[in-house]
């Protein structure tokens, strides 16, 4: 068995019909638990008429309501720290974390006991063996180990694996470099922005990674990993193959992952998740092959149930057979393809940051980029690109307009300017990339305008 | 709990889950520390198991894991 390509060959090539079984059985449960345990969620049930008998398919997923960061939040405000969310007492927690705090006025904060960390590893088993990573692996893992969960929960499932663990905290993006070079590293494990940098490092020390051992690149944190030009340029930089996952702080650990057949998207791990894919408008749900908004329902971690959560990441959804691994998990086209937030509107035209960076990875040259929006003369929107080309002989004068009209072609005839800033001279990341500065003291429409 | 049936080495593995889950429910105050905190964590990853062939192993939390 130890040759199989799956983790758990029984739930992930079962039927179909069995699966959503299995899920029905799953959510009864979770709903049993979070009612009896959660003031919360018994509120919740009770005000929607939802008791675990009456759980019969997956159609009644939809009678519970949906639960949102802004509640989330507001409850850990009114009962700091934790919220009205926790299913079982403090002292039964092995460990703490929080949401980076980009969004909101609050981080979201977490507890896990040592029954839901050794699943949190386990989630990310199924990702790391389904793309091919195997107990001989030595396994790096460019990761600040800090309250931020990031790759902790992918660190503990390597070593559940069997695999050689170097853990990269507190290191120089040198000294990254330099011990997944001495120490012989055939998996690493880093954002995509943060394995470009350390490509780039890379090629300033003299360090031949293509020509290494490094046969996997497991990149999380951004959407970029699903982005066909920048897994591209990650392949060719690193000589090995690069798979995309995708989780996040209010799980614990991933819900997808892209399989060794790279069918450019992630399989949801349907045995421990639900995923629903709706009209972020209406709350309806969408079609498989339509972009709409995640929402998820999560039987893993029962420290905190969490049900129906809307996630603001956006998603194309696609039945399994859309990859011929054999696995019985649907897939999102695309990975994670934005959040419904990013969304920028830019005189009248819907801008994605992550279809800007698909475009600009294109242009092999450019190294760095910025996305600058401002507002001139007081009132028009302007997006401005800045880019670092460290190649000196590249002619601006052709890449520059090119990249130019790419992205107006992309943009409904959009104007962006493009500039070409000094090597150096913009951000690097580690971490989740912010490459969007909107400095627009007026934003074109009501929804948009800045407080 | 699920249709499918366990194979030798599977119901093995779940009668250990069975077992240590009552041993730590009926005589968790008579182990000594390194008795109770490993025995804890060995539930912890064999809740994994018993999870992953449809057994329906409820929560650990009353258990202390």
């Amino acid at each position: 068995m130890t040759e199989s390509p799956y983790w758990n060959p029984r739930h992930e090539t079962m039927a179909r019909d069995e699966i959503e079984a299995l899920q029905v059985r799953k959510l009864r449960n979770l709903v049993g638990w979070a009612a009896d345990r959660t003031g919360f969620h018994a509120k919740r049930f009770a005000d929607a008429g939802v008791t675990p008998d009456s759980i019969e398919s997956l159609e009644d997923l939809r009678r519970i309501p949906f639960m949102t960061r802004d509640e989330w939040m507001e409850g850990q405000l009114d009962q700091p720290p934790y919220g009205p969310v926790l299913a079982a007492p403090e002292e039964r927690a092995i460990r703490y974390h929080m949401t980076s705090g980009t969004t909101g006025r609050t981080p979201i904060r977490v507890l896990d006991s040592m029954k839901d960390w050794e699943w949190i590893a386990e989630m990310w088993c199924y990702g790391l063996w389904g793309f091919g990573v195997r107990p001989a692996d030595t396994v790096f893992v460019a990761f600040g180990y800090s309250t931020f969960i990031g790759f902790w929960g992918l660190h503990y499932a390597s070593e559940k694996m069997g695999c050689l663990v170097l853990p990269g905290g507190a290191m120089t993006t040198e000294q990254r470099v330099r011990t997944i070079d001495e120490m012989g590293a055939t998996v690493v494990c880093s954002t995509p922005t943060y394995a470009l940098r350390m490509a780039q490092e890379a090629k300033e020390l003299g360090i031949d990674l293509a020509g290494g051992p490094v046969r996997r690149v497991i990149l999380s944190g951004e959407p970029a990993g699903s982005i066909p030009a920048t897994k591209q340029l990650i392949e060719e930089q690193w000589g090995a193959k690069a798979g995309d996952t995708a989780g996040m702080t209010e799980l614990g650990t991933i819900m997808m992952f892209e399989c060794e057949r790279q069918p450019g998207g992630t399989h949801v791990i349907e045995d421990h998740y639900i995923e629903e894919v709706i009209d972020p408008e209406t709350g309806e749900p969408v079609p498989y092959g339509e972009m709409g908004e995640r929402v998820v329902t999560s039987f893993g971690r029962g420290f905190i149930p969490v049900l129906r959560y809307r996630t603001r990441d956006l998603v194309v959804k696609v039945p399994h057979d859309r990859c011929d691994c054999g696995r019985i998990f649907d897939l999102y086209d695309g990975g994670i393809r934005g959040r419904v937030d990013d969304m920028k509107l830019v005189r009248g035209t819907n801008v994605y940051p992550r279809a800007v960076e698909a475009i600009i990875r294109e242009f092999k040259e450019i190294d760095e980029f910025q996305i600058r929006l401002h507002t001139a003369e007081g009132i028009r929107d302007e997006i401005d690109i800045l880019v670092e080309i460290p190649d000196a002989s590249v002619d601006p004068k052709r890449i520059l307009p090119e990249l130019q009209r790419a992205l107006a072609d992309a943009h409904e005839g959009l104007r962006f300017g493009i500039e070409r800033v000094e090597i150096g001279s913009l951000p690097r990341f580690e971490l989740k990339a912010k490459r969007v500065l909107d400095e627009r003291t007026v934003i074109g429409t009501e929804g948009e305008r800045r407080q | 709990m699920g249709n499918h049936e366990l194979n030798p080495g599977e119901r093995s593995l779940v009668e250990c889950y069975e077992s240590l889950k009552r041993t730590l429910t009926e005589y968790r105050d008579d182990l000594a520390p390194f008795e109770e905190r490993n025995a804890l964590k060995a539930l912890a990853a064999l809740w994994q198991v018993a999870n992953g062939l449809d057994q329906d192993p409820g929560q650990l939390y009353d258990v202390g894991a």
